[in-house]
């Protein structure tokens, strides 16, 4: 069985003609997500995720490159049978109820009115929306538009999710009972492509990331393989909190002498190591200087870190 | 036909929530109501011997009206100005539905269901037809019931007129989505297509628009855009001739002749198709 999701080579210039070069959006994009895998999407803004999301669903025309769902062409509208879509910043008719959008838009799915009488109620209730069920659209706050969001791309149970910005204006409950359901559906055997700002969020719930810059992937892989590559490939120094007492200005002032670059962080000291040996110098440095040391914890690179790396890196000639 | 149902459902849904179809309809009520309330026939073997409109008598001069003539005069003349006001009516209250769809963050909720362009864009457009259509057979067929009600005559015609008034609004809202796809304005919607409908009345007098003209490219252009454009004067003179039948004069029936019927249907279709192909290219 193929990916769920395979995009090949993907390029799409926007604005192209006769004595105009274009925006070059995407610039032969390649990943897959497959059965079972949440896949998140990241890139700061104008990197060519949504084009790519865009591109996945028929929305938007390729200039070149291969994309298949569930092993159709994306030109081919049943390409699109199986999966469902939450678009940033999307505006369901307000004068629909919850219950008439859902049936709408699950009928515009296929879904048979038979199926959809016991499917709406469950995903209301899946969504926490069962009580605003009757409730026109118009008099949702953000959240609950989000969580009506998810319950239409779901409305015909589809194999595959590809989510914008998901648990954008959701609260931190909220968010978490979208990243639970994200998680169900996963386990279940749904391919989730995840695009997201927040990247803690990509963090906590995403099996395999790839960073799109400038319309190119930058990197690709598990969240443990882009955090642990960050640290692998960096030259710079790596953070660590050390908790002592006392934490005088001598201490300080040797560590700085040292190059440890130490900064007073609420009631602590973060300094800087350039190895196991520059470390070790430090707490010898502050035990013979009469501080007892309670904590010393490397600071972890987190995937925002990675991020950011990746953003700001000159970009390679070649 | 799920997909077809859906988008009628929610065309009509709009149109209740934003008030287009309960003005609509109230306004039709209103006028078949004052209609009804207003015109008090008195009628004697057949002919009209006395009438009362708003309760006021109106002076026969002693002589007896035919009232089938009276009758068939009133229905031709209502049906012509239906054509005029119900086409206006249905432009302004279906040339929103390509822009609204187009808008952003709406229509990836459309064009993400497994609905292919053309089919979601001549959905729509059967849909805007179906709630013309509503408001027009409601007006002439209330209107008609009223008149048979009234004097005992049955007309038919007079509610077949529904027919070539629904034709002439297909072709116009083909326009207008052709125009909506192109702009994904509602304004501009309305506003060309109420142009093309008066620029098209006033072509039905081409030949001495062109006549007047001093350049001959001006006068060929003229010609041209008359055989191009929908025929709105000549649809508005079938409607009245349609409902006066042999009763019209003879040089009201010529209006009842194919080519402007043709000629605004291909009209129509081209424009439908042009949206269609536009609709589908469209990067959004």
């Amino acid at each position: 069985m193929g990916a769920a999701v395979e995009v090949r080579s993907l390029t799409k210039v926007y604005g192209q003609g006769v004595g105009r070069q274009g925006i070059r959006a995407l610039d032969g994009v390649s990943f897959q997500v497959e059965r079972g895998q949440l896949f998140g999407l990241l890139g700061p803004n104008g990197a060519g995720k949504t084009t790519a999301v865009k591109i996945l669903l028929g929305l938007t025309h390729p200039t070149s490159g291969k994309a298949r769902l569930l092993g159709l062409p994306v030109s081919d509208p049943e390409s699109r049978r199986r999966v469902g879509y939450l678009p940033e910043g999307h505006r369901f008719p307000g004068y629909l109820t919850a219950r008439q959008t859902l049936s709408i838009f699950g009928r515009m799915s296929g879904v048979a009115g038979d199926r959809l009488r016991t499917r709406i109620p469950e995903l209301l209730s899946r969504v926490k929306l069962e009580e605003w069920a009757d409730v026109r659209v118009k008099k949702f706050s953000k959240g609950m538009t989000q969580r009506l969001g998810l319950a239409a791309a779901l409305v015909h149970d589809p194999e595959v999710l590809l989510l914008d910005e998901p648990t954008d204006g959701v609260d931190p409950v909220g968010r978490r009972e979208i990243r639970d359901l994200l998680r169900a559906e996963a386990t279940r055997g749904r391919a989730i492509l995840l695009n997201s700002h927040l990247l803690s969020e990509v963090e906590r719930t995403c099996d395999r990331v790839a960073v799109l810059r400038r319309g190119l992937v930058a990197a690709m892989g598990t969240v443990e393989e882009l955090t642990r590559r960050g640290r692998e490939t960096g030259d710079s120094p790596r953070g660590y909190r050390l908790v002592a007492a006392p934490l005088t200005e001598e201490l300080i002032a040797d560590f700085r002498e040292r190059g440890a670059h130490p900064e007073r962080v609420n009631g602590h000291v973060r300094v800087l190591a350039r190895d196991a040996q520059h470390l070790n110098a430090l707490v010898d440095s502050a035990r013979s200087r009469g501080a007892l040391l309670t904590e010393l914890t490397p600071e972890k690179t987190t995937l925002e870190d990675v991020f950011v790396e990746l953003v700001r890196a000159p970009e390679d000639p070649s | 036909m799920r997909v077809l149902a859906a988008n009628v459902e929610e065309v009509f849904r709009e149109a209740a929530a934003r008030w287009t179809l309960v003005a609509y309809f109230s306004l039709s009520s209103l006028f078949v109501l004052l209609f009804a309330v207003a015109v008090n026939l008195d009628v004697v073997n057949g002919a009209l011997a006395g009438a009362k409109i708003f309760g006021k008598s109106v002076e026969m001069g002693g002589r007896s009206v035919d009232l089938d003539r009276l009758v068939l005069g009133f229905e031709s003349g209502f049906a012509g100005f239906l054509y005029v006001v119900g086409t206006f009516l249905a432009i302004f209250a279906t040339a929103h539905l390509v822009p609204r769809l187009q808008e952003k963050g709406t229509v990836d909720l459309y064009l993400s269901r497994p609905v292919g362009r053309i089919r979601l864009l001549l959905s729509r457009y059967v849909a805007g037809l179906l709630l013309a259509g509503s408001n027009v057979v409601y007006l002439l067929g209330a209107m008609w019931l009223l008149v048979v009600w009234k004097t005992r005559l049955v007309h038919p015609r007079f509610f077949l007129a529904a027919g070539i008034i629904l034709f002439a609004i297909a072709a116009l809202l083909a326009f207008a989505f052709l125009v909506g796809t192109l702009t994904s304005s509602t304004a501009v919607s309305i506003m060309a297509t109420f142009a093309l409908f008066f620029l098209s009345a006033i072509l039905v007098n081409h030949d001495r628009i062109a006549a007047a003209l001093t350049h001959e490219w001006a006068a060929q252009l003229v010609q041209l855009l008359y055989h191009l454009l929908p025929k709105t004067a000549e649809l508005g003179a079938a409607v009245v001739a349609l409902v006066m039948g042999d009763q019209g004069p003879a040089r009201m029936q010529k209006a009842l002749s194919l080519s402007p019927f043709l000629s605004t249907g291909l009209f129509g279709a081209a424009c439908l198709a042009l949206a269609c192909l536009r609709f589908r290219r469209k990067d959004f």
